[in-house]
């Protein structure tokens, strides 16, 4: 069909918003790694835009060398794989029963859970239950009290709701048990689900911020946000960098070491994010719209 | 034959053999859903009962139940103090622009996206546009402070350029808010666009065609046909968003504030953090706690009336 000219604005002004909408998504990211590999120099005198200035690794040899960047990624690495593991045991067991028609306890228990989305004890009272379990500087505190979400939970529950239930009857009638039922039917067919609260509860580690500010006190214990958080907020830590070796600092500003950190970050978010973005849309959809 | 088979059924159906295989069935989930029981009785609703401290004066000596009541001292305290007083008002503030102002933004990119005829384009702005909900607040915190820095910012150096003078966009508290409640759009807006998305999807196509056919441009198809389209998910959307208005959240407030702008960045859940935990004030940011959790949920349930109203509550 020949397009009239108001058509041809309305797609042309559409093109423009929407490229600008994703670059400014793209481009701050870029003008990160742009800032960590630059000099000193060109960072303070505002050379530095999308493109690296003097190129350098140095601000990554630093933070590397300097700081416990390394030991940080590795307790991020940890909080994440267990913390994921154990969320999806659990809420596996959570979404299943809730999921069979038959299920005495179905609507009432629901009901129970969802609730805890709408109200909770706040700050203090959750503090003092870590503290009373011992759990005050131990991972414990950041995979026990968010073992199911209740949300995520939901999402499980109404694909396996979904999964046909002749499909059940008939493993039952070769002799099936639960246990087998779920391991060799159930989550089998709910891949994408799995996917899909997995990487919720995966990012979800991987970002946990607040809860290793609350309960974790021991820095070596600290992941990525924390360690990197510091670092953006104080200035001690690398004027003391600077004080130990003033003759490599001269080439770099704390811009260049901070985004260095930030990055360190990011990268791993990029690197399983493509792969799994066709499950997590599905993801989305069936949280908002369900209940 | 067809008599005996139909006395067989007669038997199963009579109440205490299908009550029994119902028990059977019900006897794995029970089991299975036992240690997730155990965990939000443990997790979610015992530290329910230490919201008692809301009402004691908590001290470490007599613990949480030998502690004294107060009644409503710690309320009294919190809503005769100017400081706390203006914690609230900043809670609700910060959270009410982010509903109301960031709401139209994945509205506008799903319609946009929608229109899209090229699918290589439309994939890679969709990937772009979701990527930022998956970067936490220190990431984007930090983009934040490093794009509009005074000194070495990206804004700051442009700006320098441009008119030969700088602007300290962070510690300013207009420009502060308006930094705020943008980061958290650039943060949510294409993740919270994938809904209205898929409500554009389930539009008939032929509509367009028809209005195509009588002339209609592209202005009147997006006013007369789009738009009444997704105004059921648009309305339950706006409904639910006012269900969070209580809910600004500790990490964005928390990376993005400093002490110049306290005056407007210090709210409900960075003060308890401060308060209750670094300063030992137990009480006070427990009660702080339960009146922002109490808010919290009458407004949730209130919203959920209403949505219900519109055919779309969530329970």
């Amino acid at each position: 069909m020949k397009q009239s000219w108001g058509e041809k604005a309305f797609y042309g002004v559409n093109y423009f918003i929407l490229s600008l909408a994703a670059l400014s998504c793209l481009l701050p990211l870029i003008h990160l790694v742009a800032l960590s590999l630059s000099s000193g120099e060109a960072i303070t005198l505002g050379k530095v835009g999308l493109w690296p200035v003097d190129p350098t690794w140095e601000a990554y040899r630093k933070l590397i060398q300097g700081t416990d960047i390394m030991n940080a990624l590795r307790n991020s690495l940890v909080i994440t794989v267990v913390g994921t593991a154990l969320n999806m045991a659990f809420t596996v067991l959570a979404a299943y029963p809730l999921a069979k028609k038959h299920f005495y306890a179905r609507r009432g228990l629901t009901l129970a859970i969802v609730f805890t989305m709408l109200f909770t004890a706040g700050l203090i009272p959750n503090y003092m239950l870590a503290k009373e379990l011992g759990l005050v500087n131990t991972y414990g505190a950041l995979w026990l009290p968010g073992l199911v979400s209740a949300y995520n939970m939901l999402i499980l529950r109404s694909f396996f709701e979904n999964i046909p239930e002749e499909l059940e009857e008939a493993a039952r009638i070769d002799g099936c048990g639960e246990w087998r039922i779920i391991g060799q039917i159930v989550l089998p067919l709910s891949l994408p689900a799995i996917a899909t609260v997995s990487l919720f509860y995966g990012v979800n580690h991987w970002n946990s911020f607040f809860n290793v500010l609350m309960y974790i006190n021991d820095s070596t214990k600290f992941n990525l946000s924390v360690l990197v958080q510091n670092m953006i907020q104080s200035q001690s830590l690398l004027a003391e960098m600077a004080m130990l070796d003033p003759e490599a600092f001269t080439q770099l500003t704390p811009e260049s070491i901070k985004s260095a950190g930030v990055l360190v970050m990011v990268v791993p978010m990029l690197l399983v994010y493509p792969f799994l973005q066709k499950y997590f849309v599905k993801g989305a959809l069936i949280g908002s719209i369900k209940g | 034959m067809g008599k005996a088979s139909a006395d067989g059924g007669a038997v199963l159906r009579n109440g205490s053999l299908l009550r029994r295989r119902r028990w059977n069935q019900n006897k794995p989930l029970l089991v299975m859903f036992l240690p997730v029981a155990a965990f939000f009785l443990l997790f979610k609703y015992a530290p329910m009962l230490g919201l008692a401290i809301a009402f004691k004066d908590y001290n470490f000596a007599d613990g949480i139940w030998g502690s004294p009541w107060v009644g409503f001292a710690n309320y009294e305290y919190l809503f005769n103090n100017p400081k706390t007083l203006n914690i609230i008002r900043n809670t609700l503030v910060l959270s009410a622009l982010t509903v109301f102002v960031g709401f139209p933004f994945p509205v506008v990119l799903a319609i946009l996206l929608n229109e899209v005829r090229r699918a290589w384009f439309k994939k890679w702005v969709q990937t772009l546009v979701f990527l930022p909900h998956f970067l936490n607040w220190v990431i984007v915190g930090g983009l934040v402070l490093m794009v509009f820095a005074l000194e070495s910012g990206f804004v700051n150096n442009a700006l320098h350029a441009l008119t030969g003078q700088k602007f300290p966009f962070l510690f300013h508290e207009t420009s502060w808010i308006a930094i705020f409640v943008g980061s958290g759009i650039w943060k949510g807006a294409g993740w919270a666009a994938i809904i209205y998305l898929a409500a554009l999807t389930s539009i008939d196509p032929s509509l367009y065609e028809a209005a195509n056919m009588d002339g209609a441009n592209k202005w009147k198809q997006l006013w007369n046909i789009t738009i009444p389209g997704i105004q059921p998910t648009i309305v339950l959307m706006f409904i639910l968003n006012i269900g969070n208005v209580m809910d600004v959240g500790f990490d964005q407030v928390y990376v993005l504030q400093n002490p110049v702008v306290v005056n407007v960045g210090e709210v409900i859940s960075t003060w308890n953090f401060k308060v209750g935990l670094g300063a030992g004030q137990f009480s006070n940011a427990t009660a702080m706690g339960l009146f922002e959790s109490l808010i919290g949920l009458v407004l949730v349930l209130t919203v959920n009336q209403i949505a219900r109203k519109f055919g779309r509550g969530l329970w």
